[in-house]
This record gives C-alpha cells, sequence and structure tokens, in this order.
C-alpha cells in the first residue's frame, strides 16, 4: 500500500487547489480595485484608488509569476498532470461551477443596472464600465469559488 | 420508485487490502474520484467503470449495480 500523500498525482493536485485560490484571490483584489476606480466620485478618493490599483496588479504579477515557477515542475506531459487533467470529478466540477456562474452573471445584470444606473446614477459610459467590471468579476468569482466547492475532497 | 446506483468498491477494494490511492494509481483518477464514488457522492462513467473493474478484475456489475423499481418495470407487473 501507499502514502497517497506521497503520490505524484496528488501532490499536483494540492498545487493546483492553491493555484486556484492564488487566482481567486487575485480576481477579487484587481476586481475590487477596478470597481473602486469607477465607483470613486472624487479626485482625491480616484487618486488613492489608483495607487491601491497598482498595488492590485504588482501581487497579481507576483503570484502569476510564482505560480509559473511552481508550473515547471510539473510538465502538461508527465503522468500526474495527465491524470489531474483528465479526472472525472475534476472535470464534473469544472462543468457544474461553469453552469452556475452562466447563471449568476445572467441574473446579476438586472441588479447591477438598478445599482449602478439608477441608485448610484452613473454616467452612462462609466455605468458601462462598471456593469462590465462588475459582471467579469463576479463570474469569476463564482466560477472559482464553486470550483473550489465542488472540486474537495468528499468527506 | 426511481432506480439508485449502488456500488461495492469499498468492499472490492479492501478484500485485496488496497488504499484508495494504490486504485486511484491503477484506474488512472485521483484518489477523490475513487472517494467520491465509494461514497455515493459520483457516479462514474462507463469508461471509468471498466477501469476500475479491470483494475480489480472483476465484471463491472459485481461493483456497480441498480437498486430499486423502474417505472417500466412496474408498468409491465401491472
Amino acid at each position: 500500500m501507499t502514502d497517497s500523500t506521497q503520490h505524484p498525482a496528488e501532490l499536483f493536485l494540492r498545487f493546483s487547489r492553491r493555484s486556484v485560490i492564488a487566482l481567486l484571490a487575485t480576481v477579487i483584489l484587481l476586481g475590487g480595485a477596478a470597481l473602486s476606480l469607477m465607483l470613486s466620485p472624487s479626485r482625491a478618493f480616484f487618486e488613492t484608488a489608483s495607487k491601491v490599483s497598482l498595488v492590485a496588479v504588482a501581487v497579481a504579477l507576483l503570484v502569476t509569476i510564482l505560480v509559473a515557477l511552481h508550473r515547471r515542475r510539473w510538465p502538461a506531459s508527465s503522468p500526474a498532470v495527465q491524470v489531474v487533467m483528465d479526472d472525472e470529478m475534476r472535470r464534473a466540477s469544472v462543468l457544474r461551477a461553469s453552469r452556475a456562474a452562466l447563471i449568476t452573471v445572467l441574473l446579476a445584470q438586472y441588479p447591477l443596472v438598478l445599482l449602478f444606473g439608477f441608485f448610484m446614477e452613473l454616467p452612462a459610459p462609466r455605468g458601462a464600465f462598471a456593469m462590465g467590471a462588475a459582471t467579469v468579476t463576479l463570474g469569476l468569482i463564482t466560477l472559482l469559488s464553486l470550483f473550489l466547492y465542488f472540486d474537495r475532497d468528499p468527506a | 420508485m426511481s432506480e439508485t446506483l449502488e456500488n461495492s468498491l469499498k468492499v472490492q477494494r479492501a478484500m485485496r487490502d488496497l488504499t484508495q490511492a494504490d486504485l486511484a494509481a491503477m484506474a488512472g483518477v485521483t484518489r477523490r474520484s475513487i472517494n467520491a464514488i465509494e461514497t455515493g457522492n459520483m457516479i462514474p462513467s462507463v469508461v471509468l467503470a471498466l477501469k476500475i473493474a479491470r483494475a480489480l478484475e472483476v465484471r463491472v456489475d459485481t461493483i456497480f449495480a441498480l437498486k430499486g423499481r423502474s417505472a417500466a418495470a412496474s408498468k409491465d407487473e401491472d
């Protein structure tokens, strides 16, 4: 019998999950920064938000570089990567999360229009950009968080 | 009454003294998939069911079986 924690596929699986968590954190950071930039009414706040967004971009780049460096340990042709990528549970989790993210994004459109157009009364171009940023952020957050939830080890 | 898929994967695996990780490696999937099938959280595809059966050297219907009566079967009896 083998120790499951030492199996290369399990090691890659853990690395893969950590990468998705890092990606989720990056999306939240970048999405939050983009939205705060578009929704900021005052010039002073806009300048602060610009600095925050620069930090967010720097963190996103750092996370991307770190993941890319670790990814080199796992070439796409390696059996461990193939097993994880072809795993039925993973594929089913991606499908379920994609479906849920699509429905969430579609259902969110009307509340977003109400929020940005009527309650916040943003001008049309800024409102459109805010809607775009909110839609993409919401969709990605739903997709990634539900994927992590569905793809967890069942109890 | 709907039919459900039941499996004796855990029993078959234990009879051969295999861990979930061992069976996963033999069938070419992750340990989570084997765990999900054993706990009834996932219904495997035909391909995966055949791979598991091949790894355990048994027939597929030794591991997986339908339980409960189908609507068609009930109708036939009426």
